[in-house]
């Protein structure tokens, strides 16, 4: 792959190629990649997935499509486990040890949806995010908890 | 390119919390995000979902990124499998040889994006560098096809006879320029400098 550029239609063949590249990148794009910074100001604990209930049916991508079906998952740090249950109007949840705060449901462009946790450490998110999302609960003592992506 | 101070200089800055360092790799390697999505052929939407997981990766990444001067060939082989996850869970997309030929293949073309990448962006570099008047001949003679000489000579408002000799000349400078100057220093895979005058 030698770009043999002392050869000038080649140099002006490699400069237009150059200078086009750049020009096919949508601004969209590039913009919605310096928007992922903000992921590194969350400084959480992670909560990674433990169980999800479609790894129980032999078929989970039937699972899936049923948004009718309910689906559960588990979310866990070392001092904190999330629990949800994803059911078409909204999303369940349990904090567990329980702490009131606040959880919002975070997309890749930003905050998608928040709400209040309660006493009992449970919470409820309606109606779901229909993209992406990881879940960012901040208890009133202090700690953020974020959960592990999950794709309605 | 290996060692680039300027990719160690942004990382280490964008680890520290510098959202200017972040942004300016991303403008960096965006490119070279996009063409490994083209190389598979993916949707313009694909080709955003797969952007989106590749800087959120590279978020989180960041900190624990030993070898800053290793990033390009992080982001050419992060998009790769972003890809293919996407094909396969989206099959969307015929999975043409992938499937059956797999790690070979892969790396080479993860590769291969990567140097053609640093091309680019050697040439972009050196192209900024140039002359205003530089600038703008070499602009309208890698249009494809380019203007014909008498229109360059209206709009650029220069003699037909000197286009020729600024063309060569602005070519030369473009070879002279430190970008393109470290490029022949690099060796084997640079070119030969200066054998055409």
């Amino acid at each position: 792959m030698n770009p043999d550029w002392n050869d000038d239609e080649k140099l002006i063949d490699a400069l237009r190629d150059a200078l086009a590249s750049s020009d096919e990148v949508p601004t969209a794009f590039v913009d919605a990649g310096k928007a992922a910074f903000a992921w590194r100001t969350i400084d959480a604990e992670l909560a990674a997935l433990t169980y999800d209930s479609a790894w129980d049916s032999l078929d989970a991508l039937a699972i899936r499509s049923e948004s009718a079906i309910l689906r559960s998952l588990t979310f866990a740090s070392d001092g904190w486990t999330v629990e949800l249950e994803l059911t078409p109007d909204a999303v369940l949840g349990q904090l567990d040890p329980p702490e009131a705060g606040v959880v919002s449901a975070r997309g890749e462009t930003g905050k998608l949806a928040t709400t209040d946790i309660d006493d009992l450490g449970f919470f409820v998110l309606h109606p779901p995010p229909n993209v992406p999302y990881r879940l960012v609960c901040t208890t009133t003592s202090g700690t953020t908890i974020l959960t592990g992506w999950i794709t309605p | 390119m290996r060692d680039d101070p300027t990719v160690v200089d942004l990382v280490t800055r964008a680890r520290d919390g510098e959202k200017n360092a972040w942004d300016e790799l991303v403008e960096r390697y965006a490119p070279l995000v996009f063409s490994v999505c083209r190389r598979y052929r993916l949707a313009p939407p694909d080709i955003d979902d797969v952007g989106q997981s590749v800087w959120l990766r590279l978020v989180e990444h960041l900190p624990g990124l030993r070898e800053p001067a290793a990033l390009p060939g992080w982001i050419a082989t992060t998009t790769q499998r972003e890809c293919f996850r996407l094909i396969r869970s989206t099959s969307r997309v015929e999975p043409v040889d992938l499937a059956e030929s797999p790690d070979v293949p892969e790396q080479a073309i993860a590769e291969e994006e990567v140097l053609r990448h640093e091309r680019r962006t050697i040439l972009r570099t050196a192209f900024a560098e140039l002359s205003r008047r530089c600038q703008l001949l070499l602009a309208l003679l890698i249009q494809d096809p380019p203007p014909p000489y008498d229109e360059i000579s209206r709009r650029l408002q220069v003699p037909i006879g000197s286009i020729g000799p600024n063309r060569a000349r602005c070519l030369t400078k473009l070879r002279q320029t430190p970008a393109l100057a470290l490029l022949a220093a690099d060796g084997p895979d640079g070119f030969d400098q200066g054998t055409r005058g």
